[in-house]
């Protein structure tokens, strides 16, 4: 049995209120002091390689020519007004001005090329738009390099630009609440929401010998966030990715599953790193907490048991999950980590919210919710789509082409399918600032869970497991809104 | 020959001749379709064609023929639906008699009858998030049509007094310029509970743009960032809301009260309970709405659309038995003419534009109202207070624009009644029978 108050950052301050009355004031505080609020230290991390820039900026240097020219005469000894151009961004702010200008700084606004429409074009940047596929977009991948780089929450004005619901974890929205809050400080007090998860199984009861000792503890452990690092494609076996990924998961109190090979040849053993091992014969380093097996095994998982180790078992959501999800539980195991392709798909052609919610109430029917934990991946995208998946049934979601992204991996080729795609890491793979990204994504991510914890005025975000109550469909909401009207399809007009 | 932006500083005369001239110059070529469509313009929600068409008729009062005036291509809700239009035989003629009013306060009461010329007003910006001169605009546009314009929560300018009657005081949770003054002088006091674009998260006015004669009106210190919390630190039911309500009514008994909410699973039971705590207005804003500033995270995925919550709220205030005793008011992500009459018909009475009136002002949606990589706010002058941007937006240009802009508005409304068989728009509310699913393809 491996506990989280065994680990050092978290050892529990156990404090009896004798004590506290006995104190002196000056001991009240240093003891208050020793009080630790989980925070993630995010920092500026520029990118290894510049992502594209949005937008190319063409001036036509006669028309600017003709421009000044003719500005020249007409506010004659108005110098600044002659060489004011329409940017407040510096497009226009190199050594000779609009002739050679700097579209790494256009946004966009577009007021040039309204203002000069003879002269200036301002067009989105193809290399931008041409990362990604279908599934992963540009724009997953743009943003979550500023997630990396930046460790904050994109925050831009104006409203929403794109499709309205969409396929996918798109269709889903999650609800809020108009005064219900966690708490009297409002959203202001989100860092008082817990996004602690517990992995394990917790009994169902407690059970008491005659003494009244406890005879069965919870056997779990507890992460500060509601996700992991899955594995790496097995294609890139890159030590430094492996690194990046132990480091960064030791450092924010998470989980890296990395093969068991690598973590004894790389010495990457601790209690953030879970090896993920074939079978019970694997050697494990000393402070292992947990393991993941790559497929069921009944004999294999309670050899790895007996040894004191949680064990994950990684279920591949082909067309048979169903009877594989079924033959674990009934032999035993407590921690399923059911894996859909990189869009988040199963076997079947169904997207991951349905056969997670469809697993999530299978347990619940069964009786035995909180003896299993529940762990998802594949599709993950985007730090909305965390909360998505957690409201579909998850304890704890798993990133892995996020975190590829994070430290600007190049993925080309079919990226849908698990260790498919060709991923081109950057030369100069520097550990620190790998962990950082990483980090720093962690960080984004964790926050912008908070502002979906906040708004819906949930204090912790175990109680969003499963709670497809808070959520909405798309399809089922414009069922309701547009069944009555003509031509809506499955409606009653 | 350096070409800087510089250090911000009024402009001087020369400089307002050029920009302006080059503005709205290049905003009337573009409008006309005398250029090729910028082709970094435009997104799903807001296409080009849509923003040149709002320009079109920013300029000249008149529906464009060259644009598509009427939809966006989001594949989804207003972009969805279409009108069953009776055939042309049947046609109303199209005028003045077609009755485009709106009835704010169906309490009977006793208090203000507050009927607008159109089912439209404006949507709280608030003094800092956009300048005076985009307020006064704005506010001078509703007088003219006998309508309102929010202050959204930012205090209320000195300047917007002489149009007092045309301007609505919104009461938000951060209190901020909430006045006596301001609560006496104003026919609607507007109860921000949330805003679409950010549901639950409150709203932040970043410091850059709290300069000091915001933070003077705010009643703050200059430079400070400006959070309004969420929710209300006084409000955890209905009961407290009525105290609310209350607290307005006792410092202007005259006023009609008006409730914003967003939009989330039970949004129809928010309604009701809001017409009984005592709103004459229920304002529900949609979660594809307007923002100066949120993070992106919540303007998606955070409640729902407003096509959505409208039927909802509509279908339960009838089976409550209180349809007729409270206007329905819907915002967020109303675009067009066309989704104007589309929300009626789902059952809204009205609606509030908020992005097209920027839009109708130069507006081209680039998301860095906040001020982007510059921190100066809009370079077009509309969502900023810097010292030389906001001279961009001159009070009677902007107000221009926009009556243009409503005037054209007003016209379509009038051509869908027409061909619809309805000579009040009232009489449109509801009909979902009139309106016709566009499925299959890309809408």
């Amino acid at each position: 049995m491996v506990l989280a108050k065994e680990r050092e950052p978290e050892q529990e301050v156990v404090i009896k209120m004798s004590e506290v009355e006995s104190m002196g004031l000056q001991e009240a505080r240093a003891r208050a002091d020793t009080y630790h609020r989980y925070h993630i230290d995010a920092k500026e991390t520029e990118d290894l390689w510049k992502i594209p820039r949005r937008f190319n900026v063409k001036v036509g240097k006669f028309g600017l020519a003709k421009l000044i020219f003719k500005e020249f005469f007409k506010y004659f000894g108005h110098w600044e007004t002659v060489f004011s151009r329409p940017c407040t961004y510096g497009v226009f702010s190199g050594p000779v001005g609009g002739f050679l200008p700097r579209p790494d700084l256009c946004v966009g606004c577009l007021r040039c090329e309204v203002q000069h429409p003879d002269f200036v074009t301002v067009t989105p940047n193809g290399e931008l738009r041409a990362l990604g596929d279908k599934y992963l977009t540009w724009q997953h991948i743009s943003t979550i390099d500023e997630e990396a780089r930046k460790g904050g929450v994109p925050v831009r004005g104006q409203g929403y630009r794109g499709r309205f619901g969409g396929p996918g974890f798109d269709g889903m929205f999650t609800d809020m609440s108009e005064i219900v809050r966690p708490s009297r400080d409002g959203i202001h007090g989100r860092e008082l929401i817990g996004t602690q998860v517990d992995i394990g199984s917790k009994p169902m009861h407690l059970s008491f010998d005659s003494s009244g000792n406890l005879l069965n503890q919870p056997e779990m452990l507890t992460i500060q966030v509601p996700f992991i690092y899955s594995a790496p494609p097995k294609d890139l076996a890159d030590d430094g990715v492996f690194k990046i990924m132990a480091t960064a998961a030791a450092e924010i109190d998470s989980m890296a599953l990395i093969p068991v090979d690598d973590v004894n040849r790389l010495s990457l053993g601790g209690a953030n790193v879970a090896p993920i091992v074939n079978c019970a014969g694997c050697d494990v380093p000393k402070g292992t907490r947990m393991v993941e097996l790559r497929s069921w095994n009944n004999q294999a998982h309670s050899e790895l048991s007996a040894k004191g180790l949680l064990v994950s078992v990684a279920i591949s959501m082909s067309e048979d999950w169903r009877s594989k999800l079924e033959e674990a539980i009934d032999g035993g195991a407590s921690i399923l980590h059911l894996y859909a392709d990189h869009h988040g798909m199963d076997g079947e052609g169904g997207f991951l919210m349905d056969t997670l919610a469809e697993a999530h109430m299978s347990l619940v029917e069964k009786g035995i919710r909180d003896r299993v934990t529940l762990l998802g991946s594949g599709g993950v995208a985007g730090a909305d789509h965390l909360p998505k998946a957690i409201i579909s049934g998850l304890d704890a979601v798993g990133l892995d082409h996020a975190l590829l992204i994070a430290i600007q991996a190049r993925l080309t080729g079919d990226t849908q399918n698990r260790d498919s795609a060709t991923v081109q890491l950057p030369k100069k793979l520097d550990i620190d600032w790998g962990r950082q990204r990483i980090v720093n994504l962690s960080c984004s991510w964790r926050d912008q869970m908070l502002e979906i914890l906040g708004a819906m005025g949930v204090r912790e975000v175990r109680r969003l497991r499963g709670e497809f109550g808070r959520s909405m469909r798309c399809a089922e909401l414009e069922a309701e809104a547009f069944g009555d009207i003509e031509g809506f399809p499955g409606g009653d007009a | 020959m350096v070409f800087s932006p510089g250090e911000p500083k009024a402009p001087t005369a020369a400089l307002m001749e050029k920009t302006l001239h080059l503005m709205h110059d290049g905003l009337n070529a573009r409008a006309f379709g005398e250029f090729p469509k910028p082709e970094a313009l435009g997104d799903a929600r807001w296409t080009d064609d849509l923003i040149l068409a709002t320009w079109f008729m920013a300029e000249t009062g008149e529906v464009p023929e060259n644009f598509n005036y009427m939809t966006g291509r989001s594949n989804g809700g207003f972009d969805r639906l279409d009108f069953k239009f009776k055939p042309e035989a049947e046609w109303l003629e199209h005028g003045e008699h077609l009755d485009t009013k709106l009835n704010l306060n169906r309490r009977e009461d006793g208090r203000r009858q507050l009927t607008p010329d159109l089912p439209i007003y404006g949507g709280g910006m608030s003094y800092g998030s956009v300048s005076v001169n985009v307020m006064m605009a704005r506010a001078r546009n509703a007088k003219r049509w006998n309508s309102f314009m929010s202050t959204g929560e930012g205090g209320y300018p000195p300047e917007l007094y002489e149009l007092k009657e045309n301007v609505i005081t919104q009461v938000a949770t951060g209190y901020f310029g909430v006045e006596e003054k301001s609560i006496q002088a104003t026919p609607i006091v507007e109860f921000k509970y949330a805003q679409g674009a950010k549901p639950g998260l409150g709203g932040h006015l970043l410091a850059a743009k709290a300069g000091e004669e915001v933070a003077k009106i705010r009643g703050s210190v200059p430079f400070v960032s400006l959070f309004s919390p969420f929710p209300f630190h006084s409000t955890y039911s209905v009961e407290d809301h009525m105290k609310h309500i209350d607290w307005i009514q006792t410092v202007n008994p005259e006023a009609l009260i008006s409730v914003k909410v967003s939009t989330p699973h039970d949004v129809d039971m928010v309604a009701v309970g809001s017409y009984y705590a005592g709103a004459h207005i229920i304002h529900l804003d949609g979660s594809y709405g307007g923002t100066g500033a949120a993070p992106e995270i919540a303007k998606k995925n955070i409640a729902m659309p407003i096509e959505l919550a409208i039927p909802k709220v509509h279908k339960f205030l009838i089976k409550e038995g209180v349809r007729d005793k409270v206007t329905l008011i819907a915002s967020g992500g109303i675009r067009t003419a066309d989704d104007v009459a589309k929300a009626i018909a789902l059952g809204a009475d009205g609606v509030v534009f908020g992005t097209s009136d920027l839009v109708a002002m130069g507006c081209t949606r680039c998301s860095n109202c906040e001020g982007g990589p510059s921190g100066r706010g809009c370079p077009w002058g509309l969502t900023t207070t810097d010292i030389e941007l906001k001279e961009w937006v001159q009070e009677d240009w902007g107000e221009e624009r926009l009556y243009n802009f409503y005037s054209a508005v007003q016209w379509r409304l009038r051509d869908i009644m027409r061909k619809l068989g309805l000579d009040a728009i009232g009489d449109l509310r509801g009909r979902t029978d009139l309106l016709r699913y566009v499925a299959g393809g890309d809408a």
